[in-house]
């Protein structure tokens, strides 16, 4: 115990120790540089130490909800079909690329980079749920387990008698995720993907170039919607935990994708609800600002280069320069003071026929400039600017490398692969994210978890590996 | 059928935007499905138990009666014009937490922003001050309160409230609030257990770090966007339209980045909550971006470079790694049809057959189109969707969805606000709700996504908030500031 008597130097406010002094005098990107420490993040304890997850999922939204948690240190354990796996597995672009094997029974088969960042850091069993010889060994992970993320369609994992309903009475620690498209509802059977949930949620309806200019509604590129839903399955995941702790109970968390997409809209919703007007695409301008859009460049930063993304496709910028003084000063760097003079208000800069006058003015000013002479020109009068960058661009950018957000992975497996993921959602300084391996093969640690977690004998992994049950 | 005929004279729309309100055109227009018709399409899945259980246990109309996950957690948000920490603030709030905005007295931009700056979309609280929606509907179970920081006596009240919070969330730009000596730095001295997020767009450290105008404007959305290759990945390509008329890489229409950065700062807080409680007592400090947040689920975009200097290119409504996966024209609008697997690809083809012998012919029968993985090269896509589209285009979007859903496959119209706000499940959950709300009247809103839960769903309490509206109550709670003392501070200009 403490002597409330005496004043000890710890107790008060202020820097501790020399080295605190000397941290406190540090100039701040310094010291962010130094409390972030990239590359040191295997010095650094875990934030989820001890909890145990299990990921019966497939595609991209339910295993990123995990892949969270993973990064954050949790132990995730990826169930998968046997011999087939996760369906992204079959999935590369254009049928490019591949990494092998994905299975010991079928080492000509790779793992397409589909499967890339949905699953990092996790173990890999595989187990067929239908059997109900699998049954006990479900049954026995449960109950080592904190939670499980589960996709399929509702109802499935309760005739296979392993929904919550069953679950919470073997483990009432339990927390139980089912994400999927619809929940509970009228549409409770339809399936949903990342591009059913933009289309139907109302967000390709307001991304993308409006019908007048020529344009149609258009997809966020990726599978933004999938990974961006899940991160808010892992939100609700921790709450679960955080309330756990105080009351020692589990809970079931429905999580519709389809929903996620709207809930990004913005006015829109109350803007229809409100007046009933139905917003539309204002493609790359803003509704609110103006100066705040990409325009093109006349010529290309890369003329020679023999790759169509270099050669065409580099010559857009962002430019943004909303606030008064900032669009003064830059009709005049594009000698069109009349600009100023017509639209000195944003209010007035910011409606449609002025923000086309503007940004026509923009696109002439720069057809006969590259984008980076633009930026430049810009960012040198003190306005903001930057180019539209690429997947080169991105990789070679000095910031991201020294922040260590892209960098080469040295995979236990797969050996050099390069992993812009985890390491980028977020710094930590005392807990950070971290990557261990990208993905392992299906089934690849079935003795790990059936064998030395759950204590059956390897005559009987045997068994079930030749009866195709795992 | 009207019952009376009201006089009202139309000049120009101006004059229309009172007869839209939700008095006169409430919603939902049309009644959503009912209990009865639901447990019938439980029924023919042979789920009626499991899909009551579900509605026992999930509804979101139960949600008030139950307890928050995150009560007792308090969390200070303070930031401008930026969705991030609203939404982090707004997802913690959700779930319980007890959410203080700190504003400057002059209040927050994005109060002011209003679409083509159309003062009649703004909404009066009862001061009769004017508020945007977006700034609305993203401050969400929040308590107002302003301060101004470039005061002494600004800094030193922050400084109090910070002592109290376990979450603080900041979206300044980069060193301001260290300079200001109201920093992580200074902060986590006073109180230790702080866990301090920075949320910002490109870092607030490194070459690239955000920058301000010299005339002090801030980088917003979509500088992330644009740092990630996001942009250069999204729209449509040359080939399918002209450049300056779609066929150019396009921004998201919404500040998405933002929105990114925003939730993964909440995922990051909440971890750091839990080490902090269960292990250690510490807080830390946290910075998340909307250029690295948005680049994390960029699928395998930079790996993909890292393997054979591949940069990925605009596909519009394609995809490059799925087949079926996209969607395609058809008679009124477009049609979203999905189906990978073996099992779903040939349902899909099942359904079109049916009204489209050769659908089968000329895509089933063809051994290119055989193997999933083989189903993904360019010709493969170009083939199956022309084929997809000769369907299409001769129905519409109900018809198709009615006829895919027969086949159970993953498909669903392309839907306008107005058409989601009335979509049968939209509304029967609902995702699109209203609230009452004490200065804004009836507002809609997108639905909290952690509102289906059994035990502790999230909710929305309220919407938005008067600039202020809690400053004796908080400040009196947390500093001890009285009426008279506060009426000083005012004619200070402090808060």
């Amino acid at each position: 115990m403490k002597d409330q008597r005496v004043t000890r130097i710890e107790d008060l406010p202020g820097p501790k120790s020399q080295g605190e002094l000397e941290e406190m005098k540090m100039p701040y990107e310094e010291y962010c540089r130094k409390v972030f420490a990239p590359g040191q993040e295997k010095t650094k304890p875990e934030s989820l130490k001890g909890i145990r997850w299990l990921s019966t999922t497939m595609y991209i939204f339910t295993p990123h909800s995990v892949a969270n948690l993973a990064e954050l240190g949790a132990e995730c354990i990826k169930v998968e079909m046997p011999r087939m796996g996760d369906p992204m597995r079959h999935t590369s672009p254009f049928n490019e690329c591949y990494l092998y094997p994905l299975h010991d029974s079928r080492p000509m088969t790779g793992t397409g980079l589909g499967f890339t960042n949905a699953n990092p850091n996790e173990y890999y069993i595989s187990m067929d749920y239908h059997v109900p010889e699998m049954k006990e060994a479900f049954y026995r992970l449960v109950k080592l387990s904190d939670g499980l993320t589960e996709c399929y369609r509702p109802g499935t994992f309760d005739r296979w008698k392993q929904s919550y309903r069953y679950l919470q009475e073997l483990n009432p620690r339990f927390i139980y995720v089912w994400g999927g498209g619809f929940g509970y509802g009228p549409k409770v059977f339809g399936g949903s993907y990342d591009i059913l949930g933009q289309a139907h949620a109302g967000l390709a309806s307001v991304t993308g170039f409006h019908e007048d200019f020529g344009g149609h509604c258009t997809k966020h590129s990726n599978w933004c919607i999938d990974w961006y839903s899940g991160t808010q399955i892992t939100v609700a995941i921790l709450a679960a935990l955080y309330w756990r702790r105080k009351t020692g109970l589990g809970t079931m968390i429905e999580f519709s994708q389809v929903q996620a997409a709207t809930r990004c809209l913005g006015y829109t919703v109350p803007l229809y609800g409100r007046f009933g007007i139905v917003r539309q695409r204002w493609g790359n301008w803003d509704t609110q600002l103006c100066v705040h859009g990409i325009i093109l460049c006349g010529k290309s930063d890369y003329p020679d280069e023999p790759n169509p993304q270099l050669k065409y496709e580099a010559r857009y910028a962002v430019v943004s320069a909303f606030n008064d003084p900032d669009f003064k000063e830059l009709c005049a760097i594009i000698g069109r003071n009349d600009l100023w003079d017509q639209y000195k208000t944003l209010q007035q800069r910011v409606r449609p026929q002025a923000q086309i006058a503007i940004y026509k003015a923009l696109e002439e000013w720069a057809a006969d400039k590259t984008r980076s002479q633009v930026v430049k020109t810009l960012t040198d009068a003190g306005l903001l600017a930057m180019p539209v960058m690429n997947d080169k661009e991105v990789y070679e950018c000095e910031h991201f490398r020294q922040r260590g957000t892209i960098r080469w992975l040295d995979d236990p497996v797969f050996g050099d692969v390069l992993i812009q993921s985890g390491y980028s959602c977020g710094l930590m300084s005392k807990t950070p994210r971290r990557v261990n391996w990208i993905w392992r093969p299906v089934g690849a640690d079935n003795v790990k978890i059936y064998h030395e977690m759950l204590g059956y004998p390897m005559s009987k992994i045997e068994e079930w590996y030749e009866k195709n049950l795992i | 059928m009207a019952k009376k005929v009201r006089e009202v004279e139309i000049n120009s729309r101006e004059d229309t935007l009172t007869l839209m309100g939700p008095d006169v055109r409430p919603w939902p227009v049309t009644p959503p499905p009912s209990p009865e018709e639901v447990a019938a399409v439980y029924a023919r899945r042979k789920a009626e138990e499991f899909g009551k259980w579900c509605e026992d246990n999930l509804r979101i109309e139960y949600a008030k009666g139950k307890p928050e996950a995150l009560q007792g957690v308090r969390v200070l948000s303070c930031g401008l014009w930026r969705m991030g920490h609203k939404f982090a603030a707004g997802l913690l709030g959700e779930l319980g937490a007890e959410v203080i905005n700190v504003e400057p007295p002059e209040g927050d931009p994005l109060r002011k922003l209003t679409p083509f700056g159309r003062e009649e979309y703004m909404l009066e609280d009862k001061n009769g001050d004017k508020c945007g929606l977006d700034f609305i509907h993203e401050l969400r179970n929040a308590y107002s309160v302003t301060l101004n920081l470039e005061t002494e006596k600004g800094r030193e009240l922050y400084t109090k409230l910070a002592q109290h919070a376990d979450i603080l969330i900041e979206e300044y730009p980069p060193g301001y609030m260290d300079q200001l000596g109201i920093g992580y730095r200074q902060l986590s001295q006073i109180n230790p257990r702080l866990i301090y997020c920075w949320i910002g767009e490109h870092g607030q450290w490194g070459p690239m770090k955000d920058k301000v105008s010299k005339y002090g404007q801030w980088m917003l959305d979509p500088f992330g966007q644009a740092a990630c290759s996001f942009i250069h990945n999204t729209g449509f390509p040359e080939d399918l339209l002209p450049r300056g008329k779609g066929g150019d890489p396009t921004r998201s229409g919404v500040w998405f980045a933002d929105y990114v950065a925003g939730e993964q700062t909440a995922v990051n807080a909440l971890a750091a909550l839990f080490w902090r409680d269960e292990f250690s007592g510490e807080g830390q400090f946290i910075e998340t971006t909307a250029a690295e947040a948005l680049m994390d689920i960029l699928d395998f975009d930079i790996t993909w470079y890292g393997f054979n200097k591949s940069i990925k290119a605009r596909t519009g409504g394609w995809d490059p790694n799925l087949n079926q996966y996209a969607w395609n024209p058809c008679k009124d609008g477009y049609m979203m049809i999905g189906g990978q697997t073996d099992r779903l690809w040939y349902r899909i083809g099942m359904c079109i057959e049916r009204e489209l012998p050769i659908f089968g012919r000329l895509i089933h029968e063809d051994p290119l189109l055989k193997e999933m993985a083989a189903r993904n090269a360019l010709q493969a896509l170009t083939k199956t969707y022309t084929m997809t589209t000769m369907w299409l285009r001769n129905i519409n979007r109900v018809e198709a969805e009615e006829k895919l859903m027969q086949y159970e496959i993953a498909a669903g119209p392309l839907l306008y606000i107005d058409e989601v706000a009335e979509f049968p499940h939209f509304k029967y959950r609902p995702w699109v709700n209203v609230l009452e709300d004490e200065e804004y009247g009836t507002l809609m809103y997108a639905e909290s996504t952690n509102a289906y839960q059994m035990r502790t769903p999230a909710r929305v309490k309220w919407l938005g908030r008067p600039l202020g509206k809690d400053n004796a109550e908080i400040f009196m709670k947390y500093i001890g500031l009285g009426q008279t003392e506060l009426r000083e501070l005012k004619e200070q200009g402090v808060v």
